[in-house]
C-alpha cells in the first residue's frame, strides 16, 4: 500500500513516515505543498494524509486538483483547527475523514487502515474464526475451542471489532465510538473494564491469548504472542 | 468611540431642564406683564368715560340754560365747566349747524363719531389724534324743549399716555430682570441639582481593576439615583465574579500543566541521566506518553469548551429520547459498574427533546462517570427522567459522602475540584463539569446540583420539543 504524507512540520513528517512505515506501509513524504501537489499528481497512490495548514499549497487545494484529475484514492486530512466549517468545507471538497492535532498515532493508524479497507471491497462473511476462536456473526454467538461462551450484547460487539480489524491496534475512543457511540473522550477507564471482563471469558484457560494491551496505544487481538 | 462623533449627542440635562424652565418663566411674565398693561390702560379708559359723562351732563344743562334763558350760547358754554383742565365740547343742534365749538382745532371730522351714544362706556369712546396730541370723546344727544342737541365732549390723553408708556417700559424692564434672575436661579438649582450625578461619577471614576471589590453606597445617593447605583453595583459584582474566576482559570491552567510538564522533563532527565536498559527506556517512553496523553485530553477538552464558548460548535439537533439515551451510556458504564458493585437504575418516563446525540451522551457521561467516582460499593445510582411541564428533567442521584455546601455553587467552574489536594490520578483535568454546563447551555437548558443528607443529586432541565411522545 503506498501512502503519501505532506506535512511541512518537520518532526511530524518524521514520525509520520517512520511510524507508518513501521506499520508495513510504503510512505513518501512530501514536506510542502508544490512537491505534494506534484506528487499527487503524478504518482498514484492508495491514500493520501494532507495537512491543512501548508505554507505554499494547502492541502485542500491539493485535494481539489486530484478529484478533478478523476483521482478517487482516499484522502485524510491532518489539521490544527478544529471548527465545523473546517470540517464541512473539507468534507466537501472531497476529503474522506479529519484528524485534528494533537492526534493519537494509533488514531490515526486505526483511521488509515479503515479508510483503506473502505476502499477495498468489503468482505462480508458469516463468520470469523481467530486461531480456535469462532465468531458467528448472524447468531451473535462465540465459540473457543468449540465452548460457547456467553457474551453480553456489547461485549459480543466489541469481540467483533477486535476480530475484524485482527492484528490493528485499536485505540479506546475508536473503541468507544465503534461499540457504544460515544464520539468523545471519556476520562474514565471504561474501555480498560470492559476489555478486562472480555478478555477474562475468551483468553482465560486458553492458548494462545488472543487479546492483547499495546500499552499507551490501545487493545489488539492477534494470535501471534509478544 | 467614533460612534459617538456619528451620532447626535442627546441635550444635555441642564439644557433640557433649563430650555423648558426659561420657556415657561418667559411665556408666564410675557402673560402677567400685558395682563397688567391691559387692565391699567382699561383703568384710565374707564376713569375717562366717567369724565365724559360729567362733562357731557355739565353741558347738556348749561345748553338747557342756554336756551331757557335765551342768552347766546358763546356767552354760557364755555364756561359750563370749571375745574377741568384739557376739556373740550362742542354741540350741534338739529339741523346739523355747529352751536358751540372751541376756537383750536380739537376734534376730528363728526363723521367719526357715527352715531350718538346712549350712555359714555369706557368700551364705545372714540380716540384719535391732532397736532401730536391725542384724545379721547364721545357723542351723546340731549332734547332740551323738544328740540334736539347733539354734544360731543373730548379730553386729551397725553397724560395717560405719557404715564403709560412711562409705565410699560418700567414694567418690561422688571419683568425682563425678574426672568433674568429666576432663569439664573433655576439653572443655578438645577446645576445643584445635578451635584450628586457628579458626585457618583467621580466616585464610579475612582474604581479600578483591581478593587472591584469596592460598591458604592446606595443609602448616599438621592432616591432617583439609586437604581443606578444599584445596577451599577450589580454589574461590578459580576465583573469581580468573572475577574476572579478568571484569574483563577489561568492559574489553575498553569497549576494543571506545570505539573505533566514538570513529570515529563524530570523523568527525561534522569531518565538520560545514565545508561540505561532497553525495558527502562521503554518504560520511560510509557510513562511519557502517559503524560502526554493527559495533556492532549486536557487541551482538547479546554479547546472544546473554548469553541463552544465562541459559538463554533452549534448543535446538531435531532429528536431523542431521553431514556433510551441515558439507557445506552448506561450500556457503556456497565462493566464499569459491576467491577465497582454499583448498581445503575434508570426511572422515569419516555421523553422526547430536540438535542445534540453525542453532547448529550457526553453529558449523561460525565455526571455518572463523575457519580461512579464517588458511589460507594453496593449502592445504587438513581437517573430518572421526568416531563415537568414543557421541560425535560434528567435526575442523576449518587449517595456518597455529599458536597460541601460552599462548593456547590462553583462546581461547574473549570479545573474545580472539591477535594484541594487534586488526586489527579483518580479524576480527570477537572473540566467534565464544566463541559456538562457548556453543553446544557447551548441547548437553552439548566443544570444545578445539590447535596443533603449524604446524596448528591444534579438535575438537568432541558425544553422539550414534542410531548405527544411523552
Amino acid at each position: 500500500m503506498r501512502l503519501l504524507v505532506v506535512e511541512d512540520e518537520v518532526k511530524t513528517g518524521d514520525y509520520l513516515q517512520q511510524g507508518l512505515s513501521e506499520a508495513g506501509f510504503m510512505v513518501t513524504l512530501a514536506r510542502n505543498g508544490l512537491d505534494g501537489h506534484h506528487l499527487a499528481m503524478t504518482e498514484t497512490f492508495d491514500l493520501l494524509i494532507l495537512d491543512v495548514m501548508l505554507p505554499d499549497v494547502g492541502g485542500w487545494r491539493i485535494v481539489q486538483s486530484i478529484r478533478e484529475s478523476g483521482c478517487q484514492a482516499p484522502v485524510l486530512f491532518l489539521t490544527a483547527r478544529d471548527s465545523v466549517d473546517d470540517r464541512v468545507k473539507g468534507l466537501e471538497l472531497g476529503a474522506d475523514d479529519y484528524l485534528v492535532k494533537p492526534f493519537a498515532f494509533a488514531e490515526l493508524l486505526a483511521r488509515v487502515r479503515t479508510l483503506l479497507r473502505r476502499s477495498t471491497a468489503p468482505v462480508l462473511a458469516d463468520q470469523i474464526t481467530v486461531a480456535d476462536l469462532i465468531l458467528d456473526l448472524p447468531k451473535h454467538r462465540a465459540l473457543r475451542g468449540g465452548r460457547k461462551i456467553n457474551l453480553s450484547h456489547k461485549e459480543f460487539c466489541l469481540l467483533e471489532l477486535l476480530a475484524r480489524r485482527q492484528g490493528e491496534v485499536l485505540p479506546r475512543s475508536l473503541i468507544a465510538s465503534q461499540v457504544w457511540d460515544m464520539n468523545f473522550d471519556s476520562d474514565t477507564n471504561v474501555i480498560d473494564v470492559a476489555i478486562r471482563r472480555l478478555r477474562s471469558k475468551i483468553d482465560e484457560g486458553f492458548e494462545p491469548k488472543l487479546i492483547h494491551t499495546v500499552r499507551g496505544m490501545g487493545y489488539k487481538l492477534d494470535v501471534e504472542d509478544e | 468611540m467614533a460612534f459617538g462623533f456619528r451620532l447626535a449627542r442627546p441635550l444635555s440635562l441642564n439644557n433640557r431642564v433649563m430650555l423648558f424652565v426659561a420657556l415657561a418663566i418667559s411665556l408666564s411674565l410675557v402673560v402677567i406683564g400685558h395682563l397688567v398693561q391691559k387692565s391699567v390702560e382699561q383703568h384710565f379708559a374707564e376713569q375717562d368715560a366717567d369724565e365724559l359723562v360729567v362733562i357731557s351732563r355739565a353741558v347738556a344743562e348749561a345748553l338747557k340754560k342756554t336756551t331757557r334763558s335765551g342768552r347766546s350760547a358763546d356767552e354760557t358754554l364755555p364756561h359750563a365747566v370749571s375745574g377741568h383742565h384739557g376739556v373740550y365740547y362742542q354741540v350741534w343742534d338739529e339741523s346739523g349747524a355747529l352751536v358751540y365749538g372751541p376756537d383750536e382745532v380739537v376734534f376730528p371730522p363728526r363723521a367719526r363719531f357715527n352715531a350718538p351714544v346712549d350712555a359714555i362706556r369706557a368700551e364705545n369712546l372714540v380716540s384719535w389724534h391732532i397736532d401730536d396730541k391725542s384724545y379721547r370723546g364721545a357723542m351723546t344727544q340731549v332734547q332740551i324743549d323738544g328740540r334736539n342737541y347733539l354734544i360731543t365732549a373730548a379730553i386729551n390723553m397725553d397724560f395717560h399716555m405719557r404715564f403709560l408708556e412711562h409705565f410699560s417700559r418700567n414694567l418690561w424692564l422688571i419683568m425682563a430682570l425678574a426672568g433674568g434672575l429666576t432663569i439664573l436661579a433655576a439653572w443655578y438649582g438645577v446645576h445643584q441639582g445635578h451635584a450628586p450625578l457628579r458626585a457618583l461619577s467621580e466616585s464610579i471614576r475612582s474604581v479600578q481593576a483591581d478593587q472591584l471589590d469596592m460598591r458604592l453606597n446606595e443609602k448616599a445617593v438621592p432616591m432617583e439615583l439609586q437604581p443606578l447605583v444599584a445596577s451599577f453595583n450589580q454589574m461590578i459584582s459580576r465583573l469581580d465574579d468573572s475577574f476572579t474566576r478568571l484569574s483563577h482559570f489561568s492559574a489553575d491552567i498553569a497549576h494543571e500543566l506545570r505539573t505533566p510538564l514538570t513529570n515529563l522533563a524530570t523523568q527525561t532527565q534522569v531518565g538520560l541521566g545514565q545508561a540505561r536498559t532497553l525495558e527502562e527506556y521503554r518504560e520511560l517512553l510509557y510513562s511519557n506518553l502517559e503524560e502526554q496523553e493527559r495533556l492532549t485530553k486536557m487541551v482538547n477538552d479546554m479547546l472544546w469548551l473554548a469553541q463552544r464558548e465562541n459559538g463554533l460548535l452549534k448543535p446538531n439537533w435531532e429528536l431523542l429520547d431521553l431514556r433510551q439515551e441515558v439507557e445506552a451510556t448506561f450500556e457503556f458504564f456497565e462493566a464499569l459498574a459491576e467491577d465497582k458493585k454499583i448498581t445503575l437504575a434508570v426511572g422515569g418516563d419516555r421523553v422526547n427533546v430536540m438535542a445534540d446525540r453525542s453532547m448529550l451522551r457526553r453529558v449523561i457521561s460525565n455526571l455518572l462517570s463523575n457519580a461512579l467516582r464517588y458511589t460507594p460499593e453496593n449502592e445504587t445510582i438513581n437517573v430518572t427522567v421526568e416531563g415537568v411541564g414543557n421541560q425535560a428533567q434528567i435526575t442523576i442521584e449518587n449517595p456518597g459522602q455529599g458536597i460541601p455546601e460552599d462548593h456547590l455553587p462553583k462546581l461547574f467552574d473549570r479545573f474545580y475540584r472539591v477535594d484541594p489536594s487534586r488526586q489527579r490520578q483518580s479524576e480527570g483535568a477537572g473540566l467534565g463539569l464544566a463541559i456538562v454546563k457548556s453543553i446544557i447551555e447551548a441547548h437553552d437548558g439548566n443544570v444545578e446540583v445539590s447535596s443533603e443528607m449524604g446524596t448528591t443529586r444534579f438535575v438537568i432541565s432541558l425544553p422539550t420539543h414534542d410531548k405527544k411522545a411523552g
